[in-house]
C-alpha cells in the first residue's frame, strides 16, 4: 500500500505526515486572477451557449469536467511544494543501541537470528549502517543487564542474562546529551526484563523531543513450545510445612498434550505432578504440592522435560529460593470456656516442634488457665492489655468469647495486630463467637473474611449439622490439604463425619476466600461456610465458625491411624503463622542477580509495638559464598517511615547472605536474613519472542517509529525528516506528483468518453 | 488464677441447684439404662451435637455432656435399698448424681455443660462423640471383649475416663485386671497433688476420703471412720498416661465422688466431703478438655 502511495504522490506517506503543503505561486496575484477568470469564462461560455443536440444536462457535466482540469492545471502552475524539516546532513547523530541478551541468539523462522541481523546489516560496511553514516554520526551502544559504547557490533556475544531497556534508554540519554540528538534507534526483540518502569525512561526523552525509532527482531511466537510462566512460592516456610505452589504453564504447538511437572531440591525430587496443556495460547495454572524438609535457604527447581522440536528449551525450568526456618512460633489461643477443641487441637499439634500453642482459657469470670506458657509472668493478667505483650505473638485464635470481655482498646488492639503487627487471626465457632457473641460492629468485625448473620433462635442458638467439602480454592489451599498418596482430597473430605455449627456464617466478604464448606444434613439443606480467609492490612485472617472438629480424630468413624485432625490444624497454623514480619523484615529487590548488578537492601524496622522507627542503626553484614563478611550501613529512605535502604555489588557466584541487624539506643531491636543467588539468569528465554506492540508503543510515544527486519530500509530517510537536532528546511515539488498528471488524464478524456456516449462528437 | 471453693458458697449453689433436680428424682422419673438400650437420653446424634428428646426440655447442643459408661458386670448395686432400682453397678448413683453435679458445674464454672444424665455402653461406636466418661463400681465390672475393643479404641482416640466408687483391695484386682486388658501393660501410678489436676481450677491439696452416703452421716453425726473396711482406709488418685505422657485414665480408689455429688443436699451428709468431691470433679472435666 506505501508503495502505490509513493507511485501516486511521489514520496513516502511519512514525508507528507511530517511535512507541510505550500504553494510556492511564481505569478502576480493579479495576472493569476485575470487568467482564472478568463479561462473560467471562456469554459462557461463557450458550453453554456446553446449550440447542436446538447442538452442542458450534456452541457454541466462537460463544463464541470473541463473546469475541473483547468483547475489541476492551475494547481500545477502554482507550485505546491512540500515543506519539510530536515536534518543537516553529518551534523547530527543517532545512537543506536543493540540488544546483546542471550535471546537474540534463538533461531527464528527459517534459521535467521537477531544476532545475525545485527553483525551482517549493523557491520560497518553494512548497507543500513551505511546509509544511516551519510546523514548522521553515529554512536553504537550494546545493552543487556547494563549498557555500554560499542565499536563494532560483529564483536558482541549475545550472551546478556537480562534486558535492561528503560536503563540503557537513559544510558544513551545521558551519554549523548551534550550533542544534537537526532533519535535513539533500538535493536531488539522487545523482551524487557530489568524490572524497571519503561514509561519513566520515556519522560526525559518526550521532554527532549527525541525520536526512538524500534527495530523489532524476530518471530513473535517461537512455534512449538512450553513455558513455565510464572511460579509464585512464599519467600520463607516452617520446617516441614505443606507448599503448595501455583505453576503458570503457557505453551503453542501442543494443545491437549500432557507433560510432566518435576519440582526439584538439590538433586531431590519434592513432587511431581500432571499437567494437561490447554489449548494454543491459553496458559494452564498447575499446582503442586511439596513439603518443606529442610532448612535454610533451598533453592526449588521447577522443571518440564523438553519436548520434541521445541523451539526455546530454556524457558522449561524456573528456579526459586525459599527460606526454610526451624522455629518455634508462639500462637496465643484464647477460648472463653472450657471446650474439647483446646485439647484436641493441642494435640494435634503436640508433634509440630515449630508450633508453640500459649492457651489462656477462661473457665469462670476472671479466672483463667494458662498453658504452655513461658514462664509464670506469662498472660498472669489474662488477655494482654498491651500491644507489646499481644504482639510478641505471631498467630491469635480467638474460641468462644463474647466480645463484651474485651474492652474497646483490646478490640483495636486485635485489628491492629492483623493489620500493623502482621499477625494471623484466627476465629473459631461457639456460642460465644461471630454474631452470637456479639462482634457485629466491632473493629474485630471488619478483619473477619465471613459475613455474621445472627440467627434467630435467641438465647440458644441452633446447632446444625455439616458434611464438609473442599471449594475449588479450597482444593489447593495448604490447610485443607489432608490426602495421603492413596485417597483423593475430595475423598478424604468425605468420609470425614460432619461437624456442627451455632453460628449462622452462610458468606464471606467482597475479597475473601472461601476454603471449605459445610452443607447441613437435615432439610433444607443450607450451604455454610467452614473455612475462609482474606488479607488484611500486613495480616491475614481465617474464620472456622464450627466448634467440634475435634471430631475428626474422635468419632468413631475415623480410623485410629488417621491423620486428618493433626494434618489439618498443623497446617492451618502454619497458614497462620507464615509469612509474619518480624520487627525488622528484609527484602531485596530480586533474588538472583548476574554478578556485578547493582542489588538494592531494603529493611523495614518496627519497635515491638510495630511503630515505624526512622532513628534506628541499621547495617546489613553481606556474606559472601565464601564466608566474606563485609558490614553496609542501610540508611533511612525519608520516603517512607521505618524503611532504610543500601545497595551493593556481589562480584562472585553463589548464595550470598544479606543478614541486617537494627539497634536502638543501644539495644538491638531486631534482625532478619535476605538471600541472594548471583548467577547467569536465564530470564532471557523467556517471553522470547518479538514484542511488537511493546516496540511500537515506545516508537509512538516518543514521535519515532517501529520497523521490522523486512521494512527497516525506510528507516535513514525517516530519521533525516522525522529526528530532531540541527534541522534546516527543505522544500519538495508536488507538481509533477504522477497523481495530478493521472487526475488531469482522467477529466480530459472523461469529458471526450462523456461526448462519444451522448454522440456530441 | 486458681482459686478455693468456700463451703458456704458451695453450700448455697448446691441446695439451690439441686432442689430442680433431687424432688422429680426421688419420685422415680429417671430410670436405668437397660439391656438393649443404646442411651437413656439420646435419640439423635448429629456432628457434635446430641439431640434430645423434647420431653426431656433439652437443650439443642451442648459442649459438654456427662456421659457415663454402661459396661457389664457381674455384681449388682449393693446398696439397692437407697435407690431401690436393682441396677447394674454402673448405674449406681444414677441419674441423680449426674444431674446434681451439672447443675452445680454450670453454676460455678463457664461451660455449657448438658443438666441431664448421658450414659452409653462402652460398645457403642456414638461413646466416641463424648471424650469425657464417668465409671463406677468397677469393682464388679467384666467387660466383654466388645466393650474392651470400645473402651481401648475410645482412649487411643483420645477419650479420657473417670474411675469412681470402688473400694479395698479385692476390687482393685477386678479393676486392675479389667483396666488391663484393655491397657495392657500400661504401668498405673499415684498423681502427686502437684499434677495439673489437682489444681487447674480448684487448689486440690490433700487426697482426702469421700464416704458414701451412709458413712458419711455417720462420720458427721458420730465421728465414724469414713472407709469400707479392711484395705480401703487410704483414698488414692492413680493415673494411667497415653503414648505421649498425658493422662488419659483418672482412678479415684478407696473414694465415692459420686456419692458426694448426688447427696450434697443432704444436712446429714458433711459439706467437706460434698467441696472436694465438686472440686475435683470441676478439676477432672476441665482437665479432661484442655489436656
Amino acid at each position: 500500500m506505501e508503495s502505490i502511495f509513493e507511485f501516486l504522490f511521489k514520496y513516502r506517506p511519512v514525508l507528507f505526515q511530517e511535512g507541510d503543503i505550500a504553494l510556492r505561486n511564481p505569478w502576480p496575484t493579479l495576472v493569476l486572477v485575470v487568467g482564472g477568470l478568463t479561462a473560467a469564462a471562456i469554459v462557461v461560455l463557450g458550453y453554456l451557449q446553446p449550440r447542436g443536440r446538447a442538452t442542458v444536462f450534456d452541457r454541466v457535466v462537460m463544463t464541470a469536467l473541463r473546469t475541473g482540469a483547468l483547475t489541476v492545471a492551475m494547481f500545477c502552475l502554482l507550485q505546491p511544494t512540500l515543506v519539510l524539516r530536515s536534518v543537516v546532513p553529518q551534523r547530527n547523530f543517532v545512537g543506536v543501541l543493540i540488544d546483546d541478551s542471550k535471546s537474540m541468539s534463538l533461531s527464528r523462522r527459517g534459521g535467521e537470528q537477531g544476532s545475525a541481523f545485527v553483525t551482517e546489516r549493523l557491520s560497518a560496511d553494512g548497507g543500513l549502517v551505511e546509509e544511516l553514516s551519510e546523514r548522521f554520526t553515529i554512536r553504537m551502544f550494546s545493552f543487556s543487564s547494563t549498557a555500554g559504547r560499542v565499536d563494532d557490533p560483529a564483536t558482541l556475544t549475545f550472551a546478556g542474562t537480562r534486558t535492561d531497556l528503560a536503563g540503557a534508554l537513559d544510558h544513551v540519554r545521558e551519554d549523548l546529551s551534550a550533542v544534537p540528538l537526532s533519535g535513539i534507534v533500538v535493536v531488539t526483540d522487545g523482551a524487557d526484563n530489568g524490572g524497571r518502569v519503561l514509561s519513566e525512561s520515556l519522560v526525559p526523552l518526550q521532554a527532549a523531543s527525541i525520536p526512538v525509532f524500534t527495530v523489532g527482531l524476530g518471530d513473535e511466537a517461537l512455534v512449538p513450545d512450553v513455558q513455565l510462566d510464572r511460579v509464585q512460592v512464599p519467600a520463607s516456610v516452617l520446617l516441614g510445612s505443606a507448599v503448595m505452589v501455583d505453576v503458570v504453564v503457557a505453551q503453542r504447538g501442543y494443545e491437549g498434550r500432557s507433560v510432566t511437572l518435576e519440582v526439584e531440591d538439590d538433586g531431590r525430587i519434592l513432587a511431581r505432578q500432571d499437567v494437561e496443556l490447554g489449548k494454543d495460547g491459553e496458559p494452564v495454572v498447575a499446582r503442586v504440592r511439596f513439603t518443606a524438609d529442610r532448612v535454610g535457604p533451598r533453592r526449588i527447581s521447577f522443571r518440564i522435560p523438553i519436548s520434541e522440536g521445541e523451539r526455546v528449551v530454556g524457558n522449561n525450568r524456573r528456579q526459586i529460593t525459599m527460606e526454610v526456618r526451624r522455629t518455634r512460633e508462639k500462637i496465643l489461643y484464647f477460648e472463653g470456656e472450657p471446650r474439647f477443641e483446646v485439647k484436641f487441637l493441642r494435640r494435634a499439634v503436640q508433634a509440630d516442634d515449630n508450633v508453640q500453642v500459649v492457651v489462656l482459657q477462661r473457665t469462670a469470670p476472671d479466672k483463667f488457665l494458662r498453658l504452655d506458657v513461658d514462664d509464670a509472668d506469662e498472660l498472669a493478667g489474662g488477655f494482654p492489655r498491651s500491644r507489646e505483650e499481644l504482639f510478641r505473638y505471631r498467630g491469635l485464635i480467638i474460641g468462644s468469647v463474647e466480645a463484651g470481655f474485651f474492652t474497646h482498646d483490646q478490640l483495636t488492639m486485635i485489628q491492629d495486630f492483623v493489620s500493623q503487627r502482621g499477625g494471623g487471626l484466627l476465629t473459631l465457632g461457639g456460642r460465644n463467637a461471630f454474631a452470637e457473641g456479639g462482634y457485629v460492629g466491632t473493629p474485630v468485625a471488619d478483619v473477619l473474611p465471613i459475613v455474621m448473620d445472627k440467627s434467630d433462635d435467641g438465647p440458644s442458638p441452633r446447632a446444625i449439622a455439616l458434611s464438609v467439602a473442599p471449594t475449588p480454592a479450597g482444593t489447593f489451599h495448604p490447610a485443607t490439604q489432608l490426602a495421603g498418596s492413596e485417597e483423593s482430597l475430595e475423598q478424604v473430605w468425605e468420609r470425614l463425619p460432619p461437624v456442627t455449627t451455632l453460628n449462622n456464617v452462610t458468606a464471606v466478604k467482597p475479597g475473601a476466600t472461601a476454603l471449605l464448606t459445610g452443607r447441613s444434613t437435615g432439610e433444607p439443606a443450607t450451604e455454610h461456610v467452614v473455612l475462609a480467609w482474606q488479607r488484611f492490612g500486613r495480616g491475614k485472617a481465617f474464620s472456622l465458625p464450627i466448634q467440634d472438629s475435634w471430631l475428626w480424630q474422635m468419632h468413631a468413624d475415623v480410623p485410629l491411624e488417621d491423620q486428618s485432625h493433626e494434618r489439618f490444624w498443623q497446617q492451618l497454623l502454619r497458614g497462620l503463622v507464615d509469612g509474619v514480619p518480624d520487627p525488622v523484615a528484609v527484602t531485596l529487590d530480586r533474588e538472583r542477580s548476574d554478578p556485578g548488578e547493582v542489588v538494592r537492601v531494603t529493611a523495614l524496622v518496627h519497635d515491638s509495638t510495630y511503630i515505624e522507627l526512622n532513628d534506628a542503626s541499621v547495617v546489613a553484614k553481606l556474606i559472601s559464598p565464601v564466608g566474606e563478611e563485609r558490614q553496609m550501613p542501610l540508611q533511612w529512605t525519608v520516603e517512607e517511615d521505618g524503611s532504610y535502604a543500601g545497595s551493593f555489588v556481589p562480584a562472585q557466584e553463589g548464595t550470598w547472605q544479606v543478614a541486617v541487624t537494627a539497634v536502638r539506643d543501644g539495644a538491638e531491636i531486631g534482625a532478619d536474613n535476605g538471600w541472594l543467588r548471583v548467577e547467569p539468569g536465564d530470564d532471557e528465554f523467556f517471553d522470547a519472542g518479538r514484542h511488537s506492540a511493546l516496540l511500537e508503543r515506545l516508537a509512538e510515544a516518543t514521535g519515532g517509529r517501529a520497523y521490522t527486519s523486512d521494512n527497516v530500509g525506510d528507516l535513514p530517510e525517516d530519521l533525516q525528516f522525522t529526528g530532531g537536532g540541527v534541522t534546516m528546511i527543505e522544500e519538495r515539488d508536488l507538481w509533477d506528483m504522477p497523481v495530478l498528471f493521472f487526475l488531469m488524464v482522467g477529466l480530459i478524456g472523461g469529458e471526450w468518453a462523456f461526448r462519444r456516449q451522448r454522440g456530441l462528437v | 488464677m486458681r482459686f478455693r471453693l468456700r463451703p458456704a458458697i458451695l453450700l448455697g449453689v448446691v441446695l439451690a441447684g439441686v432442689a430442680e433436680v433431687a424432688l422429680p428424682l426421688s419420685r422415680g422419673l429417671a430410670s436405668g439404662l437397660r439391656e438393649g438400650e443404646t442411651s437413656s437420653a439420646t435419640v439423635r446424634r448429629e456432628g457434635g451435637a446430641v439431640f434430645l428428646s423434647p420431653a426431656q426440655g433439652a437443650r439443642r447442643y451442648h459442649e459438654f455432656y456427662f456421659t457415663r459408661a454402661a459396661y457389664s458386670s457381674s455384681a449388682r448395686s449393693r446398696f439397692g435399698f437407697f435407690g431401690g432400682r436393682g441396677a447394674a453397678s454402673w448405674a449406681i448413683d444414677y441419674p441423680k448424681a449426674d444431674r446434681q453435679f451439672m447443675v452445680v458445674l454450670n453454676r460455678l464454672i463457664d461451660i455449657d455443660a448438658s443438666p441431664y444424665e448421658n450414659a452409653i455402653r462402652l460398645d457403642d461406636p456414638d461413646v466416641r462423640r463424648f471424650p469425657f466418661l464417668y465409671a463406677l463400681e468397677v469393682g464388679g465390672m467384666t467387660l466383654t471383649d466388645g466393650e474392651v475393643q470400645g473402651l481401648k479404641n475410645y482412649l487411643a482416640a483420645g477419650g479420657f475416663l473417670v474411675i469412681d466408687d470402688f473400694w479395698g483391695l479385692d476390687e482393685w484386682s477386678v479393676f486392675e485386671r479389667q483396666i488391663g486388658r484393655v491397657l495392657p501393660g500400661r504401668p498405673i501410678y499415684e498423681i502427686p497433688t502437684t499434677h495439673p489436676v489437682f489444681n487447674n481450677v480448684y487448689d486440690v491439696a490433700n487426697v482426702i476420703q469421700v464416704p458414701n452416703v451412709r458413712r458419711g452421716q455417720m462420720h458427721g453425726l458420730y465421728g465414724t471412720p469414713t472407709h469400707e473396711g479392711r484395705g480401703s482406709e487410704m483414698p488414692h488418685v492413680y493415673g494411667i498416661d497415653d503414648d505421649r505422657g498425658e493422662l488419659m485414665v483418672l482412678i479415684n480408689w478407696n473414694t465415692d465422688l459420686g456419692d458426694a455429688w448426688e447427696w450434697a443436699e443432704n444436712p446429714y451428709y458433711p459439706l467437706k466431703f460434698s467441696t472436694y468431691a465438686f472440686e475435683m470433679g470441676i478439676n477432672m472435666i476441665v482437665y479432661a478438655m484442655s489436656h
